[in-house]
């Protein structure tokens, strides 16, 4: 069974944040809530002034500490490590959003659904194919597509990135793309001090 | 212009300290009157103030619940809430609650006879067999309610500040010293005499805990400001940053200091009891308010030279 991970290049994230728009496509994702973001850093003084783009998402973390605080058991882990909510148990407590290191929790409250993107409480076609997945009030995340990883297709994130600075793969095949990186350019998990074993991974 | 230091960046697409904003004032209210329902049940409980008693079981009962249900997204699923006692705090306090709940209703209705006569004599007496096992299974579960609270804040490394030993023992202090700050004023009317006699070790027990209190809040700050960088962001907002024109003279100033005044100095009265309960409460409610308020999710990493 594949365990899937994800490497960020950050030598390749021009900061364009397709992966952005095209997650919350995929998602069908209401306003004001993403899966993915791409944040920036900016540092030193003039003319020495860097900047640097970092993508975040779940790190779908080995030790999931959201899983762990889940008291309904809404949150859990499949065989091939995707941290997955079952929407059905979900109570809305929010201690996973609490719990989770990466800030990573998107809760869907009800009045996301009820306004609608324009916030004229109409819903476009759009928005009523897609907010069905959702139930308000309870709390979700990026699931790594796992629908389309199911079909043998990568994550929409990965898919639109026009650097291929995403790459999506089984941390367990030495010879995948996603661990041949990791492994020759010292990729390293973000706040290890955590001790979450997340499995997302950024290169320099 | 650029800066090598991670600031608060809240929603932004920016690298920096995030607020946490998940646990806001109603979760805020259900863990105070949780650990303050548990905390009177169990000081009423030794002192004999049957009022105490109901408050305590009605703080946690009822007003924790109601508060928590307030703060659900998915009111309805809230029964699951008890499916993980294996590995989630909430699940055990839960748990905790409701055997507290049966059982201290149990003790109270022996201890009044209320339901068909049926009081401690009818079963031999205070130190009746069956009295005493409900009354500790009681006392044991409003122990697990207000020790739970503390052990879920600090059972997560999200947040910096929430993540220390320290914040069960702020639970354990906090609700014992507003449960005596509390039947001290209840008790009143139902101890005998102009001052009651239970009062003088009641005031005795508040001031203890009170400098218990002291110690636990300074500790709590010592180590923020000398831990991690994220704590120490939460503690400079608390100590010298937007909030601390309210947590500095609610919690330290009414809730601390205002007390400890009152019982070194003031007279044993009825009205100081009250003035002394209100404070307590307040630094007490402003405390859990701001502590939630404060916590912040560390930036995930940082390529800035520090």
């Amino acid at each position: 069974m594949a365990r899937y991970g994800m490497a960020f290049d950050l030598r390749r994230c021009i900061g364009c944040n397709a992966c952005v728009i095209g997650c919350k496509q995929e998602n069908s994702l209401p306003d004001g809530v993403f899966f993915t973001r791409t944040l920036s850093e900016e540092y030193g003084v003039f003319p020495a002034v860097n900047r640097v783009y970092i993508p975040t998402l779940c790190n779908h973390c080995e030790d999931a500490p959201c899983e762990k605080v889940c008291p309904s058991g809404a949150t859990y882990t499949r065989d091939d490590g995707i941290v997955m909510v079952d929407n059905d148990k979900c109570i809305g407590c929010n201690s996973c959003a609490v719990a989770c290191p990466y800030d990573q929790r998107s809760v869907m409250s009800k009045e996301l659904f009820d306004d609608g993107l324009f916030g004229e409480g109409e819903l476009t076609p759009f928005e009523e194919q897609g907010y069905g997945r959702f139930t308000p009030g309870t709390v979700t995340k990026c699931d790594f597509c796992s629908e389309r990883v199911d079909a043998g297709l990568d994550p929409a994130c990965v898919v639109t990135c026009p650097t291929d600075a995403r790459i999506f793969g089984d941390l367990d095949d030495p010879h995948s793309e996603v661990s041949t990186l990791i492994r020759e350019r010292g990729g390293r998990p973000p706040l290890p001090e955590k001790n979450t074993k997340p499995k997302v991974y950024y290169v320099t | 212009m650029a800066t090598d230091q991670p600031a608060i960046v809240g929603d932004s697409f920016a690298l920096g300290y995030r607020f946490q904003r998940y646990w806001n004032t109603s979760m805020a209210s259900a863990f105070f009157f949780g650990e303050l329902g548990a905390g009177l049940f169990i000081v009423s409980m030794f002192y004999g103030v049957v009022p105490g008693m109901i408050g305590g079981l009605v703080a946690t009962g009822i007003l924790k619940a109601y508060f928590h249900l307030a703060h659900m997204g998915v009111p309805a699923n809230s029964w699951r809430a008890m499916m993980r006692p294996d590995r989630a705090w909430i699940s055990r306090g839960i748990i905790a609650i409701a055997v507290f709940v049966v059982f201290g209703v149990a003790y109270l209705l022996l201890q009044t006879g209320a339901i068909f006569d049926l009081d401690f004599d009818a079963f031999g007496g205070a130190g009746g067999t069956l009295p005493q096992t409900v009354k500790t299974i009681a006392v044991l579960a409003a122990l697990g309610v207000l020790l739970y609270h503390g052990f879920l804040i600090s059972h997560s490394s999200a947040i910096s500040l929430w993540s220390t030993g320290l914040m069960p023992v702020v639970s354990i202090v906090y609700s014992l010293l507003g449960g005596a700050a509390l039947t001290a004023v209840l008790g009143w009317s139902a101890m005998a005499g102009e001052v009651p006699d239970g009062m003088p070790s009641l005031h005795a027990l508040a001031l203890i805990l009170l400098v218990g209190l002291a110690v636990v809040l300074f500790s709590l700050m010592y180590a923020a400001l000398n831990g991690s960088p994220g704590a120490r962001v939460s503690m400079n907002l608390l100590l010298k940053g937007p909030f601390a024109s309210v947590f500095v003279p609610l919690v330290v100033g009414v809730g601390l200091v205002l007390p400890l005044v009152l019982l070194l100095w003031a007279p044993a009265t009825y009205m100081t009891s009250l003035i002394v309960a209100v404070a307590v409460l307040v630094g007490y409610f402003a405390f859990r308010v701001f502590i939630f308020k404060a916590g912040v999710y560390d930036p995930i990493m940082s390529f800035a030279p520090h």
